[in-house]
C-alpha cells in the first residue's frame, strides 16, 4: 500500500515534470532557429543542386517526403524515429552527418530535435510575410550623456524604435549635431550639393526652422539629380552599349525622365509601373514610353560574329535579375541554373518570371530598335495631323497603328531573321548583303494584308533590284523593289501584294553591273503596314508623303520596350542548366509562389507584373525601397545586405522600424518618396552628432544601433559637384545629352570603335556629375576611382574605399586644380589684402562653418610656406598660375591656390559628417 | 575565411610587415594615437581603437590558406587569340589535308563566328621542330623561345565555351563571360594584398595599340572593392592617371601641403574617432610615395644595354617588349599581379595584317624575344622560382581556312575556335618541360587531358596558396568564387 502510494507520487511527479518540460519547452521558430542551421550545415548536399540520398531540405514537401530509402527522413512529432535526427548523433563517421565535417553542436542538435518533436513546422522567412502593423515602443531616453535638463531624445516615431534598441544594447544616443554640420549634412543628402549661400544665411540667422529647411531642399531641382544618381545605378544606365565595341547609345531621355520623376515626387508605384510597362498602359504618352527605357539599359553586343538571339536572351535574363534585385531584394540569378540552394524560389519559377519579359520587340540589333522618335516643332504638328486624319478616316486601331509606326516603326522583321543564303550573307552578322543573283528566305512573315513594304537599307550602288516571291524561287511575285543609291540609311516604301496569313518570303537580288562577290546593298529591316485610310479624301497624297518624310526625319531618340504583336509571340522554355541553347519544358508567365498571390484581373504581362510588384500585398517592395533610402542617408541598411532580404540575408537590426516605415510609405504617404525621406531626416536619429569615441567604436564599430549620426565618404558624384559648387564653377543647366568634361588623353581606347572623347565646351564642362557621359568599358576615371560603377549590370550598393588613387585625383586632376583656382579667386576677392581673412572665407565656403583657431594657424603656415616658395621661384609661380590673368600672378594669390587645393583634400570635406 | 586570415595576420604582423610599419610610423603619422596599428612601433601607445591592418590599408599583405609556391604572377594575354597551330600544336596530318574540304562530320552542330557552309582545311603555315631536352614542339615562328622551352609546361587541350572575343576574354580573366565579376588579379590582390605599398598591387600593361576587346572590365574588380582593380600603367602620359604633380607644384611644396592636410585630418580624428580618417592619412602618404616610385619602376632608360639587347626594348615605346621588362621590374619590387595584354592576334586573314603567314608571323616575332628574355631574366635573378608566368589567348583558332560570309578569301586566316587551344605556364611549382593534353590529328578537339578555363584558374590559385573552392566573397546573398562551381587543379603540370 505504502509502496503503491509511493509509486503514485512518483508517477505524478514524473507526469508533472514531463508536462512542465513540455509546456516550458520554448517553441522553436523555423526561420529564426532551424533554417540557419540547415543552411549552414545541410543544404549544400541536401537541397538545390544536390539531393544526396534523395533527401532535400529546401522545400517542405521534399523534406517531409520519402527519400531514396523509401521512407521519409523526418517524422513530424517523433524525433526518435526520424533518421534526420539519428544520423546527426551517429558514432560511425561514415554514417554521421554532416558527412566528412565536424558534428553539429549539442545545442544545434537539440534545436533540430525539438523542432521535429514539435511537429517539424515549416515557416516562412520573415521578409516573405507582409509587414504587420507595429506598436511604436514607448521610450523616454534623453539625448546626450548628461541626463539632467535635457530634452527627450525622440523627435518622431523613428526615434522610439531606435531608442528602444539603443537601450537594450546599453547605448546612449548622441546630442544633436552642430547646426552648421547638420545643414551641410542634410543638404548633401537631399540635393547632393552643399547649401546655397542664401539658404545657409537664413539658417544661420535662425530665420527658418529645420523642417522648412528640409522642405526647401526637397523642392530644389538638385533633389531629383541627386536621387537620380542613386536610381541610375540600379537601372544600370550608361551612354554606351557595352561589350566589345561599346559604341554610344542615345538614351539620355530616360535619365531626364528619372530626374523629373523624382522632382515631381512621382509615387513609387507609378514610378515602377511606368518603367516596367509604360508601353502597355492605355494610350501611353511619350513620357510613359520613355520610362520603359529602364529595361533597355541592358547591354547590346555589336561584336562581329555574335548571334543577336544569344544576346537578346542575355538581355532578357538581365531584366529578370534586375527586376527582382531592384524591387524584391532577391537574387534570381542563381535560380537560372538550378533551384535556389537557400531561398524557396524554384528553377522553373525563374523561367516563368522570364516569360513576362520574353515578348518584346528588341532583338539585340545594332540599331537598338525599337527607338522612340521625339518629333520637334512642325514635325510634331504633322504627326498630330496624321493621327487625327487616321482617326477621322479609319477605325480606332488604325490611328493606333499609324501612331506606333510613326513613333517607333513596329512591328518589323530584322535582317538577322533571314536564312538559307545563296550568294550573300549577313554583313558582320548584322545586315542583309546579297550579291548579284543572290537569294535568301525570310520565313513565317505575317504581313497583315499590308499593301506596303517599308525597307530600311542603304547602298552606294545603283541598279539593284530585289524581287520578293511567295514561298520560293517559283512563287508569285509579291513586290519588285528598285534599290536606288542612298545617302545613308533610308526608309523607303514599296507597294506590296496583299497576302493573308503567315508566308515564307523568297528574296532574290539582281545587279549585273557589279562584280561577282560584291554586295549590292545593306538591308536593316522589313516592315509591313497598311496604307493610310481615307484614300478618296482630298489631301490624301500630302498626308502619305508627309508620313514617309517623317519616318526619315532625324530626331533625338530613346530605345523603348514594345510588346510583340500576337503573331510574333515567343514561347518561353526553361533552359536546362541555364544554357539558352538547351530548351526544356515550356512555361507561361507567373510569379514565385512564395510571394504574394496574383490577382485574376491583372493581365499576364509586364503590366500585370508591375501591379504585382506594387501591390500592397507584396511583402518586399516597400521594405526594399525603405531599406535602400535609409542606407543612402545612414550608410547602412536596416537590413545590411541591401541586395538581399532572403533567408541568407543579415537579420534586420530594427525589423519593426523597417516594417513601420514600409507601411507608412504605402498607406500614409501613398508611395511618395519625399515625405518618407522627410520622416527620416527629421528624426533625432539622423540629426545626431557623428562624433564617436573609442568606447563607442568598440561597442558598435559599424554604427548599427545609431548611437551617433552618420559619417561616411561622399559619393563620386557628390565629390565632384561639391568642388564645382564651392569654386562657383558649377552649372545648374539640366537635362540633355551626356557631357564630356576634361579627362586625360588616351583613356578611351576601344577596338572597332572610332569614337573619341571630345571635351565639352563652355558651361557643359561644369555640369553636375549625373550628366557626365558614361562609357561602360571606360567610365570617367575620377568617378570610377571614387567607387562609382561602370553600370554594366544593376548595382545595388557601392563599396566605399579609401585609396591612394583618390588622393591623386583631388590633389592633381586638372578638374580639381581648376576648382581650387576659382575658390582661391573668391578668397582673394573677399579678403583683399588680408590673407587671414581670405583663408577663413575659403574654409567657410568649403565646409559651411567658420574655421577654428588651430586650422586657421595650420593653413596660414601653408600659405606662408607657399608664398615663400613661389617668391623664391617665380618661374614655378608662372606655371602654377597658368590660368590667371597677369594682375593676379602674385605669390600671394599662388599661395591661396595651394591653400584652396588643400581645402579640397580635407577629410572633412570629402566626408559627410 | 576572414577570421582565419585575421588570426594569421595577427601572428605575422610582427614579422613580415614590420619594416613597412616602422616606415609608416616614422614618416606620416606624427604623434597620433593609433591603437593596434602601432603595436610594432618603438614606443608603446595607448590602445584605443581596435583596428585591423586592413582597416587602414586594404592592400596590407595577408596569408593564404596554405603555403604558397609563388609570390607573384605575370599573365601574358594575347588578345585576339593566337593560332596554336602555327606555334605549339604540331599537326603534320593537317598539312597533308591542306586545302581539302573539311569533313561534314566535324562541322555538324557547330557554330562559328564567321565560317559559313563548308570551309577547306588549312595546313600549318609554320615549320616545327622538337626543342630542348623535353623535345616539345615549337615552330619557327618562335625561334628564340626554343631556348627556354624546357622551363615551361604546356597545356595543349584547353577549351572554353565562348567564341566571341569580349565574352571569351571576360571568361578567361574573370571566370564568367558576362560583365561584373572580379578579374583573377583582383581576386589575388584581395586575398594576398601587396608586398610593396608604394606601388599598386595589381598592374596592367597593354601593347598593340588597343585595350582588349572586353575593355577595362577584364581587369575590373567586379563586386570586390575597387581598390583591388587593376591599375593601368601607361607608357605615354602619366604612367598612372594624375600621378604627376601639377605644373608649378614643387615636391617640397607638395610635401608641405600633405603635412598640413594630414595635420588637420589628425586633429579631426581626435574629435571624431573615425578610423577612416586614419586610413585617409595613410592613403595620402602612399600616394606621395607612389608619385616617386611608379615613375622609377616605369623608367627603363637606366637598364643596362645587355638587358635592352636581351628583351629588344626601346625606351619610350608602348611595346610588348617594354612591357615584359616592366613586368620583371614590378615583380622584383613586390607587385603581386602583373597583367599584360597584347592586342592584334585576331588572324582572320581578311587582310595582310591578319594573315596567318604574314601578320600573325610578325606578331610572333614581336613576342618571341621578349618572352624568352623575360623567362631568362627572371631565372637569372632567382625570381622565376617564386613567380608564375602564364601565357595564352582567350580561345584558339580553327584548323579550317576562314570563308567569311561564304566568300573565298585571298589571305590565309583561321576563325575563332573554342574546342582546343594551347596555353603554357612557367615558374614556381610548375613541372619544367611538361606537356599536358593531346588534340586530334587536325587539332580540332582535345582527345586526352582536356582542361577548362576554370581548371587553369584553380591551378593558379593553388600555386598562390588558395583552395579555389574555399576562396569566396559574399555578394548578393551568396558566396562567389573565381571558379564558379567548377575547376580541378591540373596536378599533372605541377611539381609535387
Amino acid at each position: 500500500m505504502k509502496r503503491n502510494w509511493f509509486i503514485s507520487i512518483l508517477t505524478f511527479v514524473g507526469a508533472v515534470s514531463i508536462l512542465y518540460v513540455f509546456w516550458h519547452q520554448p517553441k522553436v521558430d523555423f526561420s529564426a532557429d532551424v533554417k540557419p542551421i540547415l543552411n549552414q550545415h545541410c543544404i549544400s548536399c541536401h537541397g538545390g543542386v544536390k539531393k544526396n540520398a534523395g533527401f532535400s531540405l529546401l522545400f517542405e514537401n521534399e523534406a517531409l517526403g520519402a527519400t531514396e530509402s523509401g521512407h521519409p527522413a523526418i517524422i513530424p512529432g517523433d524525433a526518435s524515429e526520424s533518421e534526420f535526427i539519428s544520423r546527426l548523433k551517429e558514432k560511425d563517421p561514415e554514417l554521421r552527418m554532416p558527412y566528412n565535417k565536424p558534428p553539429l553542436s549539442d545545442e544545434e542538435i537539440k534545436t533540430l530535435t525539438d523542432w521535429v518533436n514539435q511537429g517539424a513546422q515549416w515557416g516562412n522567412h520573415w521578409a516573405y510575410e507582409l509587414p504587420e502593423k507595429v506598436e511604436i515602443p514607448h521610450t523616454t531616453l534623453k539625448a546626450g550623456f548628461s541626463k539632467e535638463n535635457t530634452a527627450p531624445f525622440a523627435k518622431n516615431e523613428i526615434d522610439h524604435f531606435v531608442a528602444d534598441a539603443l537601450e537594450s544594447h546599453d547605448l546612449q544616443p548622441s546630442p544633436e549635431a552642430d547646426p552648421l554640420v547638420l545643414l551641410r549634412r542634410v543638404s548633401l543628402d537631399l540635393t547632393g550639393l552643399p547649401p546655397g549661400d542664401t539658404l545657409a544665411e537664413r539658417w544661420k540667422n535662425q530665420e527658418i526652422t529645420y523642417e522648412s529647411l528640409v522642405d526647401k531642399l526637397l523642392q530644389d531641382p538638385g533633389y531629383g539629380e541627386r536621387w537620380a544618381s542613386w536610381w541610375l545605378d540600379l537601372a544600370r544606365y550608361a551612354d554606351t552599349k557595352g561589350y566589345e565595341r561599346d559604341v554610344s547609345r542615345e538614351i539620355w531621355a530616360y535619365r531626364d525622365w528619372v530626374i523629373k520623376a523624382f522632382n515631381d515626387n512621382m509615387p513609387f508605384d507609378q514610378f515602377t509601373i511606368e518603367q516596367m510597362a509604360g508601353d502597355l498602359l492605355p494610350d501611353p504618352n511619350l513620357d510613359q514610353l520613355t520610362a520603359t527605357a529602364f529595361h533597355r539599359n541592358t547591354m547590346n553586343n555589336d561584336e562581329g560574329g555574335t548571334q543577336d538571339e544569344e544576346f537578346r536572351v542575355a538581355a532578357v535574363m538581365d531584366r529578370v535579375n534586375t527586376t527582382f534585385e531592384v524591387w524584391q531584394s532577391t537574387t534570381m540569378a542563381c535560380v537560372q541554373c538550378h533551384s535556389h540552394p537557400y531561398d524557396p524560389i524554384k528553377f522553373e519559377e525563374y523561367y516563368k518570371a522570364l516569360a513576362f519579359f520574353n515578348n518584346t520587340r528588341d532583338e539585340d540589333t545594332h540599331g537598338e530598335e525599337p527607338k522612340l522618335k521625339f518629333y520637334k516643332g512642325d514635325d510634331s504638328l504633322k504627326v498630330e495631323e496624321i493621327k487625327s486624319w487616321a482617326k477621322r478616316n479609319g477605325q480606332a486601331e488604325s490611328k493606333e497603328k499609324v501612331e506606333q509606326f510613326l513613333l517607333y516603326q513596329e512591328p518589323k522583321y530584322h535582317a538577322h531573321d533571314c536564312e538559307d543564303f545563296d550568294k550573300g550573307e549577313l554583313i558582320d552578322t548584322k545586315w542583309l548583303g546579297l550579291w548579284d543573283d543572290g537569294s535568301c528566305y525570310l520565313r513565317e512573315v505575317y504581313t497583315g494584308g499590308a499593301s506596303y513594304l517599308y525597307l530600311n537599307y542603304w547602298t552606294g550602288n545603283e541598279g539593284s533590284v530585289l524581287t520578293i516571291r511567295n514561298g520560293g524561287p517559283e512563287g508569285e511575285v509579291l513586290s519588285r523593289l528598285n534599290l536606288d543609291k542612298t545617302d545613308g540609311r533610308v526608309i523607303k516604301r514599296f507597294p506590296f501584294k496583299k497576302v493573308e496569313g503567315k508566308v515564307d518570303l523568297f528574296l532574290h537580288m539582281e545587279n549585273k553591273t557589279l562584280n561577282k562577290q560584291q554586295t549590292t546593298s545593306a538591308i536593316n529591316w522589313f516592315a509591313f503596314a497598311p496604307a493610310l485610310p481615307g484614300k478618296e479624301q482630298a489631301g490624301y497624297q500630302e498626308m502619305e508623303q508627309s508620313f514617309v518624310e517623317l519616318l526619315n526625319t532625324p530626331t533625338p531618340t530613346v530605345p523603348i520596350m514594345a510588346e510583340n504583336p500576337h503573331f510574333m509571340d515567343r514561347n518561353t522554355h526553361v533552359f536546362e542548366r541555364g544554357n539558352w541553347m538547351m530548351k526544356g519544358a515550356e512555361v507561361t508567365p507567373d510569379v514565385p509562389e512564395v510571394l504574394n498571390d496574383w490577382k485574376e484581373n491583372w493581365p499576364k504581362n509586364r503590366l500585370g507584373l508591375s501591379y504585382w510588384l506594387t501591390s500592397k500585398e507584396n511583402p518586399l517592395t516597400a521594405r526594399t525601397i525603405v531599406n535602400r533610402l535609409w542606407a543612402q542617408l545612414f550608410g547602412r541598411g536596416l537590413v545590411s545586405t541591401l541586395e538581399d532580404m532572403g533567408t541568407q540575408s543579415d537579420p534586420p537590426s530594427h525589423r519593426e522600424l523597417l516594417d513601420w516605415l514600409s507601411l507608412r510609405l504605402m498607406h500614409e504617404h501613398d508611395w511618395q518618396i519625399k515625405p518618407l525621406l522627410k520622416d527620416m531626416v527629421l528624426s533625432a536619429t539622423y540629426r545626431q552628432s557623428s562624433i564617436s569615441s573609442p568606447a563607442l567604436h568598440e561597442k558598435d564599430p559599424g554604427n548599427k544601433w545609431y548611437a551617433r549620426g552618420p559619417r561616411f565618404r561622399l559619393s563620386a558624384e557628390q565629390i565632384r559637384d561639391q568642388a564645382l559648387a564651392i569654386s562657383g564653377l558649377l552649372s545648374r543647366k539640366m537635362y540633355g545629352k551626356g557631357v564630356k568634361p576634361p579627362q586625360p588623353d588616351n583613356v578611351w581606347q576601344t577596338v572597332y570603335n572610332g569614337e573619341s572623347w571630345e571635351t565639352s565646351e563652355g558651361e557643359d564642362r561644369y555640369r553636375r556629375a549625373v550628366y557626365t557621359f558614361l562609357k561602360r568599358t571606360s567610365p570617367y576615371p575620377s568617378f570610377i576611382t571614387f567607387d562609382a560603377g561602370s553600370r554594366e549590370v544593376c548595382s545595388i550598393s557601392r563599396t566605399v574605399t579609401n585609396t591612394p588613387l583618390q588622393a591623386l585625383i583631388t590633389l592633381n586632376d586638372p578638374v580639381y586644380q581648376e576648382a581650387a583656382f576659382f575658390l582661391a579667386k573668391q578668397m582673394l576677392e573677399s579678403g583683399k589684402e588680408d590673407h587671414e581673412k581670405s583663408i577663413a572665407m575659403g574654409y567657410e565656403k568649403a565646409l559651411v562653418k567658420p574655421i577654428d583657431r588651430q586650422n586657421q594657424k595650420l593653413l596660414e603656415e601653408l600659405y606662408r610656406f607657399s608664398k615663400d616658395d613661389f617668391e623664391a621661384n617665380p618661374d614655378q609661380m608662372e606655371e602654377w598660375l597658368e590660368r590667371a590673368e597677369d594682375r593676379d600672378k602674385t605669390p600671394e594669390f599662388a599661395a591661396l591656390v595651394v591653400v584652396a587645393n588643400a581645402l579640397l583634400n580635407l577629410d572633412e570635406l570629402l566626408t559627410k559628417s | 575565411m576572414k577570421n582565419l586570415l585575421a588570426e594569421r595576420l595577427q601572428k605575422e604582423l610582427a614579422t613580415t610587415t614590420r619594416r613597412h610599419f616602422m616606415k609608416e610610423c616614422i614618416s606620416g603619422m606624427g604623434g597620433l594615437a593609433l591603437g593596434s596599428m602601432f603595436l610594432s612601433c618603438e614606443k608603446p601607445k595607448p590602445r584605443q581603437l581596435q583596428l585591423t591592418e586592413r582597416d587602414l590599408n586594404p592592400l596590407a599583405p595577408m596569408s593564404p590558406h596554405y603555403q604558397p609556391k609563388i609570390q607573384s604572377v605575370i599573365y601574358l594575354h594575347m588578345a585576339g587569340a593566337p593560332s596554336q597551330l602555327e606555334m605549339f600544336d604540331y599537326k603534320p596530318e593537317l598539312l597533308k589535308l591542306h586545302n581539302q574540304e573539311c569533313p561534314e562530320s566535324v562541322l555538324k552542330g557547330r557554330n562559328f563566328a564567321f565560317i559559313r557552309g563548308r570551309p577547306n582545311l588549312l595546313g600549318p603555315q609554320a615549320n616545327f621542330e622538337q626543342s630542348g631536352d623535353s623535345g616539345n614542339w615549337v615552330s619557327d615562328y618562335m625561334p628564340h623561345f626554343k631556348q627556354v622551352v624546357d622551363e615551361v609546361a604546356f597545356l595543349k587541350a584547353v577549351h572554353t565555351d565562348q567564341f566571341n572575343h569580349g565574352p571569351a576574354q571576360l571568361f578567361m580573366q574573370t571566370g564568367s563571360p558576362r560583365l561584373g565579376r572580379p578579374s583573377i588579379g583582383s581576386w589575388v590582390t584581395y586575398g594576398l594584398g601587396s608586398e610593396n605599398q608604394n606601388l599598386p598591387g595589381f598592374v596592367v600593361l597593354t601593347s598593340g595599340g588597343k585595350t582588349p576587346d572586353a575593355g577595362k572590365s577584364v581587369w575590373g574588380s567586379g563586386f570586390l572593392p575597387s581598390v583591388y582593380q587593376g591599375v593601368q600603367c601607361r607608357s605615354k602620359g602619366d604612367p598612372v592617371l594624375y600621378l604627376e604633380d601639377p605644373k608649378g607644384m614643387s615636391r617640397n611644396l607638395k610635401r608641405k601641403t600633405l603635412d598640413i592636410i594630414n595635420q588637420i585630418n589628425e586633429k579631426e580624428f581626435q574629435t571624431y574617432a573615425d578610423p577612416e580618417i586614419l586610413a585617409r592619412i595613410n592613403q595620402y602618404e602612399m600616394a606621395y610615395r607612389m608619385q616617386i616610385e611608379v615613375p622609377e619602376v616605369m623608367n627603363i632608360n637606366d637598364e643596362p644595354e645587355y638587358i635592352h639587347q636581351l628583351y629588344g626594348t626601346q625606351p619610350g615605346e608602348e611595346s610588348f617588349a617594354n612591357n615584359c621588362l616592366l613586368a620583371r621590374k614590378m615583380v622584383e619590387k613586390g607587385v603581386r599581379f602583373v597583367q599584360l595584354y597584347d592586342w592584334g592576334w585576331d588572324a582572320h586573314g581578311t587582310d595582310k595584317s591578319t594573315a596567318i603567314d604574314l601578320g600573325m608571323k610578325d606578331k610572333c616575332r614581336e613576342i618571341d624575344k621578349p618572352i624568352t628574355a623575360l623567362l631568362t631574366d627572371l631565372k637569372q635573378r632567382g625570381l622565376l622560382d617564386n613567380t608564375l608566368v602564364v601565357w595564352g589567348g582567350e580561345f584558339g583558332r580553327t584548323p579550317m581556312q576562314e570563308n567569311r560570309e561564304g566568300k573565298k578569301q585571298s589571305f590565309m586566316g583561321r576563325d575563332h575556335h573554342v574546342d582546343a587551344f594551347t596555353m603554357w605556364m612557367a615558374g614556381g611549382g610548375i613541372k619544367k618541360g611538361a606537356s599536358h593534353g593531346i588534340t586530334d590529328d587536325i587539332g580540332f578537339s582535345g582527345v586526352e587531358d582536356r582542361v577548362s578555363v576554370h581548371d587553369v584558374h584553380a591551378t593558379i590559385l593553388h600555386l598562390l596558396g588558395y583552395n579555389h573552392e574555399k576562396f569566396t566573397f559574399d555578394f548578393q546573398g551568396r558566396p562567389f568564387r573565381l571558379t564558379d562551381v567548377e575547376g580541378e587543379i591540373i596536378h599533372q603540370i605541377l611539381t609535387g
